[in-house]
């Protein structure tokens, strides 16, 4: 059964929550809950509210994302 | 996370991926003109039982046949229904089937020919499935252990595209084992660099599709049953799959 793949969408860190979850706003204005990815963990970029930033979705929960890099 | 088998489990998903091979070649040759969906998925899922298999794709949450039929424009995830197959229909068969722990994924596409006429004169539909069938051997050509999974995505892209056809981008080839889609993510082009993708390693199990439309690429739900994908332009749509494993020597195909 073919499976669907994950995209990519950029967005603008609206508030932090603990645990290094950020609820941040796409460009097509919904607000979802995304987490930071390890890649970013280890080489301790920080991100604050504000920040625009890319985040990897999959089109079986479109609440959820994964941050994967900050634009500067 | 990508789950490496070990040669145990290669052996069930072997055993398990010759049911399967069975199975579609059989359903396959009753491809025929007046014979419904229905009739095909039930065929397909009392051969699974006979010869000691489960329906892969019962367990997926929410599905309760055993093969995914997808005609004519319908891109993937066709839900079998009492429609008889016309001539020159375009049908694409899905099938899964899940053996002692393990899933295998295979697909194919075939048109269904009138078998009174010798000939039928309509190469461009030939020439579609062909291209995507090459495109899919050329994926498992391209997969080997130390190769990256960018390269079976550009060498099923360049035989796709390079024939004027499109390759759907929202769906994809994936890992498979205990469950029917594992990572990694194999899609059937190329975005980005070719060393941001996975590396294949020996002892991977993975499912290569080849999924394209005869137009463009974009698809949409159709209708209401929250499963059928179609492709925008109601251009044909075609599917090829094979469920391999990658060995010390290039790879090895379970179905």
């Amino acid at each position: 059964m073919a499976h669907q793949g994950s995209f990519e969408i950029e967005g603008v860190v609206k508030e932090s929550l603990p645990n290094t979850l950020f609820r941040v706003e796409l460009t097509n204005g919904t607000l979802i809950l995304c987490h930071l990815s390890g890649k970013m963990r280890v080489n301790f970029i920080k991100i604050l509210p504000g920040d625009k930033v890319r985040v990897e979705m999959t089109p079986y929960d479109k609440a959820k994302g994964r941050i994967i890099y900050r634009f500067k | 996370m990508i789950a490496l088998k070990t040669e145990e489990e290669i052996d069930i998903m072997r055993k398990g991926g010759k049911i399967l091979a069975e199975v579609l070649r059989e359903v396959i040759k009753n491809v025929k003109v007046g014979i419904s969906e229905l009739e095909l998925d039930r065929m397909a899922e009392k051969l699974i039982l006979e010869k000691g298999g489960e329906s892969g794709f019962k367990k997926v949450e929410g599905y309760k046949h055993a093969i995914c039929i997808s005609t004519n424009d319908v891109v993937v995830h066709g839900i079998p229904t009492g429609y008889k197959l016309k001539e020159d229909d375009v049908v694409g068969i899905d099938c899964g089937v899940y053996y002692k722990g393990f899933h295998t994924d295979m697909a194919q596409t075939v048109r269904v020919k009138n078998e009174k006429l010798k000939v039928k004169n309509l190469d461009e539909v030939d020439k579609f499935l062909d291209a995507g069938e090459k495109a899919m051997w050329d994926g498992i050509k391209a997969a080997k252990a130390g190769q990256r999974v960018g390269n079976i995505s550009k060498a099923i892209q360049k035989t796709i595209e390079g024939q004027g056809y499109s390759v759907v981008r929202s769906l994809i080839g994936h890992g498979v084992g205990k469950e029917l889609h594992e990572d990694p993510e194999i899609p059937g082009f190329l975005d980005g660099s070719i060393l941001r993708t996975p590396l294949l390693k020996e002892g991977m199990t993975i499912a290569i599709e080849a999924i394209y439309n005869m137009g463009k690429s974009d698809v949409i739900y159709s209708s209401d049953d929250g499963w059928t994908i179609k492709s925008e332009d109601g251009s044909l749509s075609g599917l090829f799959e094979r469920t391999i494993v990658i060995t010390r020597l290039g790879s090895e195909i379970l179905t």
